[in-house]
């Protein structure tokens, strides 16, 4: 019995040493942080991108997207022609990892929640080549009840998204992401899917310290095959300070709301169904 | 007085004015004295000799500093204009012979019309990139 208590002691002190052999180690190793600004904010076009601002940090959105350009100078492409869609939003980094938020769309006035969480962090030596980014939210439609036909429930007005995003800055001036999501409706018309899969790239070109060329390009697929929607394209302009960020851009979906671009987007780039947008970003430190 | 006196008088006046408003000296008042604390006064740059950070520095400083300190730190950035109080010529050598601690006091702490920077640039790598790229204008 005395030997076997001797022997539990003697092991309990061996892992207390361990752990503090490691943690000196971890002390003495130099920190690796993440690399700077792999994009200026939280937006790219239509798309989240891995950046989560610093720990109470308050981040207000106002997207906009004009009415298409067909029209040409008659309203001054789409400047001035009817079917504008907006967005204003509230986001709030609760850690340096994990922001939470809350919009209010003009189309469907979709109120969203939505979450974003900084899974890994790219880092200055390499050792993590690149950033992997969580996003999620839940929208809800806010439109009349009619408008859901019968056997009418709150949750019909529910839809979901959900994203992962990976994304590298190769050098000072190119960062690039890809990202993957699921998007679901809880109700949608007949012949029309519940569920769409997306995939896509965007990035950014930096041409001076406070300017960037931005795009992107989201594909969707038809989860059951009843309904198609259209690719979204876009590519823009983008100018930041210290606690502002400006992007001016063109592009082909007006939904603003991920999950609507990627469900029901019919505008086609290539037939010229286009519109301008921009999205401004101010942050305030707390 | 005749009805073209008054008129003339007036025009005088409205004229006068008008390069008034253009002519007239700012009353950009300069700062004074900062009370720097001892902790900052006798603060090193341990990025001193570190020149690959410079040009992290010059991308900050456009970012964050420009706009009021000019891009070449010459205080005649686009808002320097909106303030009560010149943001100081970086290039002169009274400027320069402030120490590192002093410098990153005034940066990242603030006083007044010089904003606290701790918040949003949270890496202190990165305030010295910033001092080390003002030490090059």
């Amino acid at each position: 019995m005395k030997n076997k208590i001797l022997q539990l002691i003697l092991l309990w002190i061996c892992l207390a040493l361990t752990s503090i052999a490691q943690e000196q180690e971890q002390e003495s190793k130099p920190v690796d942080k993440p690399v700077r600004s792999p994009f200026e904010g939280g937006m790219l076009i239509d798309n989240q991108t891995g950046v989560i601002p610093v720990k109470n940090t308050l981040e207000m959105l106002i997207q906009h997207r004009f009415g298409s350009m067909e029209n040409g100078i008659s309203d001054f492409f789409g400047i001035y022609a009817p079917g504008a869609n907006l967005r204003l939003g509230l986001n709030y980094s609760l850690l340096d990892k994990l922001m939470v938020g809350y919009g209010l769309t003009k189309k469907n006035m979709y109120s969203d929640f939505q979450a974003k969480y900084a899974l890994l962090q790219q880092t200055r030596s390499g050792r993590i080549p690149v950033a992997v980014t969580l996003y999620g939210n839940m929208a809800i439609d806010g439109r009349s009840e009619e408008v859901f036909g019968v056997n009418y429930k709150f949750t019909n007005r529910f839809s979901y998204f959900g994203q992962v995003i990976v994304a590298r800055k190769f050098t000072e001036w190119l960062s690039i992401q890809t990202q993957g999501s699921f998007t679901h409706y809880n109700s949608i018309e007949e012949q029309t899917d519940h569920d769409k899969i997306g995939v896509g790239i965007s990035g950014r070109i930096k041409f001076a310290p406070q300017s960037s060329f931005v795009f992107q390009y989201d594909h969707p697929f038809s989860v059951g095959g009843k309904s198609e929607s259209e690719p979204n394209l876009g590519f823009g302009y983008e100018a930041s300070t210290s606690t502002h960020i400006f992007q001016i851009f063109v592009s082909n979906a007006q939904g603003i709301l991920p999950q609507d671009n990627y469900m029901f987007n019919q505008n086609d780039f290539m037939e010229g169904e286009l519109m301008f947008g921009f999205t401004i970003t101010r942050l305030w430190g707390f | 007085m005749k009805n073209s006196s008054k008129v003339n008088l007036g025009l005088i006046f409205i004229l006068s004015t008008f390069l008034m408003a253009f002519g007239l000296p700012q009353d950009q008042k300069k700062g004074s004295p900062w009370e720097i604390p001892e902790k900052y006064m006798k603060m090193g740059n341990p990025y001193k000799d570190d020149a690959g950070l410079t040009k992290v520095g010059k991308m900050l400083f456009s970012k964050h500093c420009k706009s009021c300190h000019g891009s070449k730190g010459l205080g005649d950035g686009t808002k320097a204009a909106q303030l009560d109080t010149f943001p100081g010529d970086f290039t002169i050598d009274a400027f320069q012979k402030n120490s590192d601690g002093d410098l990153f006091y005034k940066s990242f702490i603030g006083r007044d019309e010089m904003p606290n920077f701790e918040k949003k640039i949270t890496d202190d790598e990165d305030k010295w990139a910033i001092i080390n790229y003002v030490r090059t204008l």
